[in-house]
Parts: C-alpha cells; structure tokens; sequence
C-alpha cells in the first residue's frame, strides 16, 4: 500500500482546512470509502412471510424505544432494509424481459463504521433478537447467536459494492454526532457573549468547554481493515 | 413515510441493465468498469452534485441461491443498483444531479433500459421514479443535518479543538479579543469540500491512521 | 462446563507465576527430527497448571511456537492451514493493521525480530537470579545434547526492586498488573471487575474459551481453532511484544505538562493511566491514591463508568478505560467481554527512581505477553481499535496517551469539571513514550500436544 506523501503544512490560521489537490489512491476495497463500509445483502422469503415483516417494520418505525438498541451501537451512518416482491422489480419494456420469480426478496444496504467482523461481532452480542426477528423469514437464515454461523450466512447473501461515495470519509457516525455537539455550543457560546466583560466570558467560556471537552475527537485515516 | 427519516430520504434505485448480447464487453461489463475508475473523493461526480451524504452503486448480477431445501432461481436481467441518503426533496435532488453532472450520469445510466439522458431533466427524474424501490424501513444516525451543516461542523470541531489547546492558560481579556478573532475567521471560512481528504499532517512518520 | 484438567495447560496460561526474574529464550530449528526430540526433552520439564501445593518451584519452564516453528517441526500441511491466518502470517506482516509504522515500524526492531527466524519461545521463570541461571542452564544444556535447535537471541526480565523488594512497578512508575480476567473454571480467586458485567451489577467470570481453546467462548459456541482437536484443545495463542520505554522523554512531558494543570504532576499522571501510581483507581477515588482501595483485591478493580460517562474522574481516553471499558459502552459489558486479554509480562532494563537520572537511550522497558484464544479478535481488536484508535469512545482518531504511536501529533483530552484541581485540559504534539522493538505470535499448546508434536503424531482430519 502506498504512503501519502504529504506536503509541508502551509502557516495558516487553524480554522480553514487545508485543501490539497493530490487525490488519495483509491482504496483496494471498493466496500470502503475512509471509514465506512457498505455492506449489500439478498435474501429470499416466501411471499406470505413478506407480510409479516412488512408489519414488524411498520411496529419498529411507529415505537420509537425499539429503535434504542440500534441508535446506542452508534456506528451505523445510515441503514436501510428494502422489501423488493417478486412482482415489483422494475420493467420498462424496451425488450426487457420480466422477471419471473418465485420469493419476494430482502435487501439490506448498510453503512458502518469500524471492521466487518466487528459489525456483526456487535450485532449478534447485543441486538441478537431484533436481527432474527427481520431475518428470520429468509430462507435458511441459521440465526444470530452463535456468531460463526451467522457470518457463514452473511458472507454467503453479502454482494460486493462497485461505488462507493460519502461526503465524510474521515468521520464516523460518533465524529458526526460529536461535530453537531461542538457546533450547537459554539453558536450559543458566540449568542450568549455578544456583550460580557472579560470575566463573564471566561466563566461562559469554561462552562462551554466543559460542554464539548468529550467532543473533540480528531478525525483522519481509518484503521487497516483486517 | 418510509423513504424519509428526518431531513434525510433513502433512495433506493434498481435500473434493470441492457441485455444485448452483441454488446462487448456487455452492458453491466461496462458499467463497472466506468465505476472502477470514477473518482469517490471531492471529483466524484456526488461531491460535484449538491445534497448526497452517502451513496453506492451496485451491480446485481443475480439474485443469491442460498442453497437446498430453497429453490435456485435466476433473475432475467441485470439491476444497477442506486443507494442514496441525501437531503432535500426527492425532485430537487435529482433535478440537482441532472443539472450538475449530466455526462456522468450518462455515462452510467446510459447501459440502462429506458434511460432518456440527463439533458432533459423532467425525463431524467421521471426515469428515476420509474425505477425506484420503496424502502422499507430507514435508519439514519443523524437524521436532521444537511451535508452543508455536517462539513462547517466537522471544521468547526476541528477548530475548536484547536483554540482551547492553544487557550488554556490565556488570560480573560486576551481570550476574549481571541475568541472574537477565532469566531470571525470561522464564519468568514468556507465550507470543506464534500468528500475532501483529511487535513495535511505536519509530520510523515508513514502508514495509516496517524 | 468441562473441568479443566489442569495438568495439561502450560501454568503459564492458568496463572502469573509472580516470580521476580525471567529470561525469555528463542529459538530456531534445524532439523525437524532432532528438534521433536527437543520438544520431547523438554515436555518432560514444562511446568504445567498444578497447584504447587509444596510451596513454588525455584524456576518453571514453559514453550510455545510460531507458524514457522510448527512448519519447521514438520507438522502437516492440512494442520498448518488450520491455523488462524494473523497466527500465520505473523506480527511482523501484520503491521498496517496493527498500527507499527513509523519509530513502531519493524525497520526499528531488534534483529533477531526483523527476520524471521525464531520458531519457539522458552520462558524461564525464577524465584532467584541463581534459580534463573540453573533453570537456562538446563535447558542449553539439552539444547547441546539433542543439538534441535541453536538460541538465536535471549531476553531478560525482572521485576522492578525497590527498597530490597521486587514489586509491580513498572518504569514510569506506575504500578501494572491489574485487570486480568477471570475465566469460568480457571483456579484462581475471583475478583470483582475482573470478569464480565451481570445485569444487576454483581461480576461473573468470563467463559473458559475466550482463553482456552476447546472450551465454549462468550459467543455460545465452541471458537474455531487449529485441528485436529488435540492439537488446539487446552491451548492458546500468545502475543509477545518488546516494548522500549523512553523514560526522559515520559518525565520531560509530565513535568512540562502538569506545571500547567491545576491539578498537579501526580494526578496528571493517574488522568493517563486511570490510576493512580499505587494503583488506585481514580474512578473510586478521583483526588488522591488511597492505600486501603490499591491493595485490597475486592475494591481494586470494582469500579465502572456508568456514573462518570463524561470523563471526569476518568478520563475517556485514559489508558485503563480504553483497554477495559466495563459499562462505557452500554448493554452491561456485552460489546467488551470478547475484547479482554490476558497479560504476562515483566520490566527489562535498569531501573531509575524518580530524581535518579535516565535517558530514553537505555535499554529499558516491558516485555508485554498477552494470551488469548483468538489473536485477531482479542489482541488485535483491541491494539488496533482502542489503542491506535478512538472511534469506539467517541474520540475520533486519538490514541492512548502513554502507548498510542502518536509520531509528535495527537491529543489527550484530560476532561473535567469546574474545579480548579480538576480542569479541563489538553495536551498535544504527543511523543511516542513507548516505542515497540520487536515481537511476534505464539501459540502455547497443552501437554498433549506437545507430546503429539514431539512424536511427530499429529494428524489432521
């Protein structure tokens, strides 16, 4: 793998972000783009199972709290299950041919941060049973718990990205989360201290960095995926 | 509303792919060698186009024979698949990609069946909704957040981080002069590139994750 | 869960020996023939897990191997290809992942680390320097005798003395050995917070096989591991990594930085670690070490972060809760118990008091051993994620402050409160306070397998 050659820091004032025009080599892995990954899934289900998944979703969308679990493992960016019947695949004539299918199909396109390996370590060790309630209508799905089976599974139904874009490569869901932190403080600091002496600023100031102090994670690289 | 959560909408795009044997290489072939070469930093055609946090294209071969007692069976056509979560209303998203990079997105869209071009953009974003897929249930870390407001954030942290290492033993006066320095610096700083690289690093001591 | 049968796990699996001197010897194989019969000489001396009901031995012996040691053991193919792939590539390979690049990088290592030729690991442990010498006589001698293998490098350890008396000090003063797990049917006594976190708060131990191969781990199944059976079971792999300790350089920084924290030079120290340098952990007593809490084994590591989610008594990035992060990331302790690691390890190097001169030149430091049954998942995971790396504590791309390979960039954010003996407070342009030398991984069989190693019987399935 190739070093980035980095080039000499220009002395500038810390806030603007230096902006250079040397591109990165393209990551090996098309699945990731800095530090996320996305992972595409397929599953098969029989048609009448769709219903009952189309009706499990609807719950998790509706009652809050069940979403939870999924919200504290906070290293997914964004994720989406998408029920695709077997009649719905897009047709547009001009000698496409239909398709003719026997099971409806679950896809699942996610995107996360940290190793693949430790996605689904996280998963199966904390959110086992809402996992097997989405999954368990596809056909031959072994289980989330124990883990090895499931990542047989995983890997077997997981297709592999051949673009991938993030607008933030160098931040994770926690970075992003933290920057929107930091970003909200710093406004109501800069509101709240239009007009203050130098003492009532520094009380302002120091309530505010106490405010952000476990906010300030630097983004960058990510790790060597393994 | 299923595609949307928050101010976030997932837009899930199957494009079923031209099936023309004579074509060498054929249709999907092409396809992905387009992809394989397009750039995904800040010259990526979804940095150039306004509104796209994340996005993904896939080619689906096939569906996935998971194996006996489950039926094989086989799709007839190949599907470009188009994974966005992005800000805004569906139309002006697409409106957007239209406007900003229609040779790229012909360039793509083009081994579809069906697709108008991009230079007709009312075509282009009927084409689309033509082809798009509900989804079923959307999961969005940071749902209320546009990807202007996620790059001047992520700088703003940045330089943040930055004035209180500097700031930590500055007298009242000083800090404030400086904080009233810092802030208009910060407002005047124009918002990072989508999909830039991160910042310079002072010293190259090799590898990753510096 | 199956007893464990303790006469066929290395002791030095089950338990630290807590003998003062060590000398770690390596060795390379020539002929495969003459070298199983080495093997065989010295299973006979290899201690294993008993209790020394008759007090301690005055030394022990125990072996472990690389791939390429297995390979030069004549092992079959098909058994070789069993093993995990990190285990046969080997740490030197593995260095992207792990983060050992620059002053880490293997360019800097000790030689006999740069190449690969080491193919097992003998540590002698010791009750004396006498002892010591005794037991490594011993084992060159049949090293002579059997002519299997030549010791291509050595390396001593010893635990710091101080006023006459060995202790668990370690050169930057702070006292180490805390936080080793508690496995299900390992003998030992259980201490609180050394286990994995129940839902009503009380501690449990973890399941036998995140150590121990062939026993059931904490994801409910038997781990995949080596065949065939015999070959893996009542094993485990070791991490062993030489670890250099830029003593000037640690001093230098905390003496610059704490003259500007409001809270002084020791507590700045214990914000680093999490503990205090008597070991007092400063989640249970935030402003000063308290005796009664280091040395007394049911408070010492009962502690979680539940209530100090910002870091204001521990900091987020301190050392002990980067690599132990108990409740910290919700759902009790269920995204940690298959990140714990099980620690061996002594100081090398002359040891230098506070106030007695040192310079980073000299060759002191911590030979640190980790054993795990799974190298990627545990060691791995953990030096990559939570060492090199900050995501899972919210810290972006910041690295342990004490052992991050920080290149002279990075920050420590020691977080605070609005006491002026607690503040906020930054430090930056980061050194590296420890640089790695050398190393590589191992796998530690039982008696069994050594026994089917030295006999040439090992057959896959």
């Amino acid at each position: 793998m190739v070093g980035v050659a980095v080039r000499k820091a220009r002395a500038i004032s810390p806030v603007v972000m230096p902006h250079t025009s040397r591109r990165v080599e393209s990551e090996p892995m098309s699945n990731i783009n800095g530090k996320v990954y996305a992972m595409n899934v397929i599953t098969p289900m029989k048609p009448w199972k769709t219903w009952i998944l189309r009706g499990l979703f609807f719950v998790l969308g509706h009652v809050k709290p069940l979403q939870n679990d999924l919200i504290n493992l906070s290293f997914i960016e964004f994720a989406r299950w998408v029920i695709l019947p077997r009649k719905q695949f897009p047709f547009l004539g001009k000698g496409q041919i239909k398709e003719d299918l026997k099971y409806d199909y679950l896809l699942f396109f996610s995107n996360f941060n940290g190793t693949w390996n430790q996605y689904i370590d996280a998963f199966s060790a904390v959110l086992s049973r809402g996992l097997n309630m989405i999954w368990r209508w596809s056909e031959k799905f072994p289980g989330s718990v124990p883990v090895t089976p499931f990542k047989e599974y995983i890997a077997r139904v997981q297709f592999d990205t051949d673009y991938y874009y993030t607008s933030y490569p160098y931040a994770t869901a926690n970075d992003l989360k933290s920057a929107h932190i930091v970003q909200s403080a710093l406004d109501s600091l800069d509101q709240r201290t239009q007009t203050c002496s130098p003492e009532q600023f520094a009380e302002a100031y120091l309530k505010f960095v106490l405010q952000v102090q476990s906010h300030l994670g630097e983004t960058g690289e990510a790790p060597v995926a393994f | 509303m299923p595609n949307k959560n928050g101010s976030v909408y997932g837009l899930t795009i199957l494009s079923p792919i031209i099936d023309d044997e004579s074509a060498t290489p054929s249709h999907d072939l092409q396809i992905r060698e387009y992809l394989a070469k397009l750039p995904t930093g800040e010259e990526s055609p979804f940095a150039l186009a306004p509104g796209t946090h994340l996005c993904r294209l896939v080619v689906m071969d096939d569906v996935i024979y998971v194996g006996a007692p489950a039926c094989e069976e086989h799709l007839h056509s190949k599907y470009l698949v188009f994974e966005s979560n992005c800000d805004d209303d569906l139309d002006s998203y697409l409106q957007g990609l239209a406007a900003s990079v229609p040779e790229r997105l012909d360039a793509i869209w083009s081994h579809c069946v069906g697709y108008p071009g991009a230079s007709n953009p009312q075509a282009f974003i009927d084409y689309m909704k033509a082809c798009q897929i509900e989804t079923t249930f959307y999961f969005a870390a940071v749902n209320d957040r546009s990807v202007t407001e996620t790059l001047s954030a992520l700088q703003t942290q940045r330089a943040v981080a930055d004035f209180i290492a500097c700031h930590q033993t500055v007298k009242p006066e000083q800090l404030q002069k400086e904080f009233t320095e810092f802030m208009a610096v910060l407002k005047a700083a124009s918002v990072p590139r989508p999909g830039g690289m991160a910042p310079r690093r002072d010293i190259k001591t090799g590898g990753r994750n510096e | 869960m199956s007893k464990l049968n303790a006469t066929d796990i290395q002791g030095f699996v089950l338990r630290g020996y807590n003998m003062p001197v060590a000398r770690y010897l390596f060795l390379h194989f020539e002929d495969a023939t003459r070298a199983r019969s080495l093997v065989g000489r010295l299973l006979r001396k290899v201690t294993t897990g008993q209790r020394w009901d008759r007090g301690k031995p005055p030394n022990t012996l125990n072996i472990a191997f690389t791939h390429r040691g297995l390979v030069a053991l004549d092992l079959p193919d098909a058994a070789l290809l069993t093993f995990p792939v990190e285990f046969q590539q080997g740490m030197k390979k593995r260095a992207a992942i792990l983060g050992d690049t620059g002053l880490n990088s293997p360019d800097h290592w000790d030689e006999c680390w740069r190449t690969d030729q080491i193919h097992a690991w003998i540590g002698v442990n010791a009750q004396s320097p006498e002892a010591l010498d005794v037991g490594c006589a011993e084992v060159m001698a049949l090293l002579e005798e059997t002519g299997g293998a030549t010791a291509v490098a050595s390396q001593d350890a010893a635990a710091v003395v101080i006023d006459g008396k060995p202790t668990t000090r370690e050169h930057f003063g702070f006292t180490d050995g805390f936080g080793n797990p508690d496995y299900l049917g390992v003998e030992r006594k259980s201490q609180p917070g050394q286990g994995k976190l129940m839902p009503d708060g009380s501690w449990a131990p973890l399941a036998t096989g995140e150590l121990l191969l062939g026993y059931a781990d904490e994801a409910g199944e038997l781990p995949v591991a080596p065949v065939p059976h015999l070959l893996a079971s009542n094993g485990t792999f070791m991490v062993y990594r030489k670890l250099h300790q830029n003593l000037a350089t640690f001093r230098a920084y905390l003496e610059e930085h704490s003259a500007r924290y409001g809270g002084g030079k020791e507590k700045l120290a214990a914000k680093f670690i999490g503990r205090w340098r008597d070991g007092t952990p400063i989640e249970l007593s935030p402003d000063r070490p308290d005796p009664s809490i280091a040395q007394d084994p049911s408070r010492s590591t009962n502690f979680t972060f539940g209530a100090d989610p910002e870091g204001t008594r521990c900091p987020i990035g301190a050392h002990v809760r980067r690599v132990h992060p108990r409740d910290a990331f919700g759902f009790n302790s269920k995204l940690i118990d298959r990140r714990r690691i099980t620690r061996r390890g002594l100081p090398y190097g002359p040891f230098a008091a506070d106030g007695e001169a040192a310079t980073d030149q000299e060759d002191r430091g911590v030979i640190f051993m980790a054993l795990n049954a799974n190298i990627s998942r545990q060691f791995e995971f953990v030096q990559q994620q939570w060492i090199e790396y900050g995501n899972d504590a919210h810290l972006g791309n910041q690295k342990d402050m004490l052992m991050g390979n920080h290149g002279g960039r990075g920050r420590f954010v020691v977080q605070g409160d609005a006491t002026t003996t607690n503040p906020p407070f930054l430090c930056g342009n980061l050194p590296n306070f420890v640089e790695l030398r050398g190393g590589n991984y191992f796998f530690l069989p039982s008696i069994t397998a050594l026994g089917m190693i030295a006999m040439g019987l090992v057959d896959p399935r």
